[in-house]
């Protein structure tokens, strides 16, 4: 009974829905600047994975040195391409979910246009060397400010959709979406602004607090929400259990903000602190295999699906490794596992399956999804399509694989410390050339995803026009 | 109770932050309420319970030092703890003697904090007096002069801005030795 609501109020959505009832312009501008800057973020990660073999690139000028491109690589992707694109997304599937318009497509506008001059601010900031010289906090204070406005706009942008909903009943993916609104200001402020108050191991903690939570309660939830909105729409079945997706979300809001201390076992930081983070690591796979269990029973009995549908294809290997990257994460939280894994290449191997394996591909997902409906059109190329999903899918594997095999190798010999540091560096060359090279088949994957995206566009805006 | 909240978005919204906050208060403000080390200068003149030494503030070079190596990104590749572990102590060590582990109170004027994530370099807590400053401005230059197969990327706008080298070596210096471990008091200037 539970369930046959939430299906019939998400499915609503699409019924009684005319093309004239959603003008989706906030979603659209969010969707077109957050790929480009996909695109653009990309060449700088290839540049410095190119950084790992050849030192010597492009080494001797200040503004392109490995320390400044590196936070603009992680902020452009965070900030530019990730939340951007699921901000976007958010645009979308909240007013259908609602069965309303969006509250203000003005505000929605004024929000994307501010999004943008952040980005663009960083890039210039980050460049210059205008560091804070905090993990995921660079960002200059001025554009701290900026990021705290625009978050404002875009939560009561969506906070008003849902209160002046017709459904009375809220679908998970509103549940997610409001959690990431709520949570993130706290998130962000205690990373961005309290940190500032604090010096040494206090002000660690609460920047691994932020560092930690900026994944686990912004990007977790609001990739949920997509995926918990894509899934059914895409495979064309309602969800398994909506008494399972109640279980994983308030499991995910009480372990997650425990656990920060964990970026410091081992690391001076008081033990008993570690321990209380590791017990609640361990807990997080409460919330992800509820998750994880409600999509693949949702998918049961439709797998042949996903041989047609690139959506679907992006979608549930996405949950793989949303899957895997989670069950990692509890595990390098333990002592043990934690003395050879942490500080090595292990690491970047396990946040690129988070954020790129997982929560990237949900946004790629969803993108290809909403593209044609708001553009009233079709993809440009269904085969093209399918090119992005099988370069993304190999060259993320090669560069999951071989990082963690090299990391674990790396931790290994850092262990026996008869072994001289730079021969563990040589040692891990090829590891960074197959690392460089599966960056060129993302890269490639991320060309054909941008190239796909705007002809569709162009070719709408063309169609629409022989038909005016 | 979970129904309840399914339908009313208020009550969605309390329970959400309620729960945020009693992890988020618990672990970020009560800890150093409690474990008074993270706030206290390291200081010992007692050999028998470990090295002795204090912890000074820094000065306005070894400040700017640190706003060096901030604005580079050296701690995306260098981290400052000397961990609880066997192969870090003797790795962080000299000739033989081990480095000690490192400790909150060690730490108390550092912001930004440079603890890191990743070591693709060694890690710096104990550096200072490991090598002199002829050897850091040869390495900033090129690293792989001094270093065959290093990925550590040259810094000559350092190298050859005698203002910021200075300071960056005053910086490097002065890691790791507020605890005087090295019993020869060897430290290289
Ligand atoms: C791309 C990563 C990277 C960056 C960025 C980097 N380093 Fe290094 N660093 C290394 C590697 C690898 C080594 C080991 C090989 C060597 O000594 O050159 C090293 C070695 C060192 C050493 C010698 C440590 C020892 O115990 O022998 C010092 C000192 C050092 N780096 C300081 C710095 C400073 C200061 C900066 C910023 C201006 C910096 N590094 C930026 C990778 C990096």
């Amino acid at each position: 009974m539970e369930e046959q609501l939430v299906i019939e109020s998400t499915h609503a959505g699409t019924r009684t829905v005319t093309p004239t009832l959603h003008r989706d312009a906030t979603a659209k501008w969010f969707l077109i600047s957050s790929v480009s800057y996909f695109f653009i973020v990309g060449m700088i990660a290839l540049a410095i994975a190119a950084k790992f073999v050849w030192p010597e690139l492009l080494g001797t000028v200040s503004i392109l040195t490995y320390g400044r491109l590196r936070p603009l690589h992680v902020n452009g992707m965070l900030f530019g391409w990730l939340l951007a694109c699921d901000m976007g997304l958010t645009f979308y599937f909240v007013p259908r979910l609602c069965g309303v318009r969006l509250w203000s497509e003005k505000l929605g506008l004024a929000t994307a246009g501010l999004w943008n001059v952040i980005i663009l601010g960083a890039v210039v900031e980050l460049l210059a060397g205008h560091n804070q010289g905090l993990e995921y906090a660079e960002l200059p204070m001025w554009l701290d400010i900026l990021v705290v406005i625009a978050w404002v706009m875009y939560g009561t942008n969506i906070l008003m959709t849902v209160a002046t909903r017709k459904y009375q009943q809220m679908y998970v993916s509103l549940w997610y979406t409001m959690g990431t609104i709520l949570w993130t200001p706290f998130v962000y402020l205690t990373g961005n602004f309290a940190t500032l108050f604090a010096t040494g191991v206090n002000q660690a903690n609460l920047n691994w607090m932020y560092v930690h939570n900026a994944v686990g309660l912004i990007f977790t939830p609001v990739g949920l929400a997509i995926a918990y909105y894509f899934i059914p729409r895409a495979s064309n079945a309602p969800l398994h259990s909506h008494r399972l997706s109640m279980i994983g979300f308030w499991s995910l809001a009480f372990v997650y903000v425990w656990t920060g201390a964990h970026h410091m076992l081992h690391g001076p930081i008081s033990q008993w602190l570690q321990t209380i983070a590791i017990a609640f690591s361990v807990m997080l796979l409460i919330p992800v295999w509820t998750v994880v269990y409600n999509f693949f029973a949702t998918m049961k009995g439709q797998w042949q699906l996903v041989r047609e549908n690139v959506s679907l294809k992006f979608l549930m290997s996405g949950v793989v490794f949303y899957l895997l990257t989670c069950f990692q994460g509890p595990m390098h939280s333990l002592r043990t596992v934690n003395a050879i894994v942490s500080k090595t290449d292990w690491i970047p191997g396990h946040a690129h399956m988070a954020l790129l394996g997982g929560f990237s591909f949900f946004a790629i997902a969803g993108t290809y999804y909403v593209l044609p409906r708001i553009y009233n059109t079709k993809l440009y190329s269904d085969t093209l399509a399918n090119w992005s999903y099988w370069l993304f899918m190999i060259g993320g594997l090669g560069f999951f694989v071989c990082l963690w095999l090299g990391g674990f190798w790396q931790g290994w010999q850092w262990n026996n410390p008869s072994i001289p540091f730079i021969d563990t560096v040589t040692a891990l060359k090829p590891i960074w050339m197959v690392r460089f090279f599966s960056g060129v088949l993302m890269f490639a994957g991320i060309t054909a995803f941008l190239y796909n995206f705007m002809a569709t566009i162009l070719y709408a805006g063309a169609e629409n026009e022989t038909h005016a | 109770m979970l129904k309840k909240i399914d339908l009313d978005a208020r009550l969605f919204v309390g329970a959400a932050l309620a729960l945020f906050f009693i992890g988020g208060t618990l672990t970020t403000v009560m800890p150093p309420l409690i474990d008074k080390s993270w706030g206290k200068p390291f200081e010992n003149s007692d050999p028998s319970k470990g090295p002795t030494g204090k912890l000074l503030p820094y000065t306005a070079q070894e400040k700017k030092g640190l706003a060096i190596y901030t604005r580079e990104g050296c701690w995306y590749c260098h981290t400052q703890q000397t961990r609880t572990l066997l192969a870090d102590t003797k790795r962080s060590g000299w000739r033989g003697v081990d480095a000690p582990v490192s400790t909150p109170d060690e730490f108390v004027y550092d912001s930004p904090h440079m603890f890191g994530t990743k070591r693709t370099g060694p890690d710096l807590s104990h550096v200072g007096g490991k090598y002199d400053a002829q050897w850091h401005r040869t390495h900033f230059r090129n690293p792989r002069d001094l270093v065959p197969g290093s990925i550590m990327p040259p810094f000559p706008w350092i190298a050859n801005n005698e203002e910021e080298f200075q300071a960056l070596v005053a910086y490097l210096q002065r890691l790791g030795r507020a605890k005087n471990w090295r019993p020869d008091n060897d430290y290289e200037k």
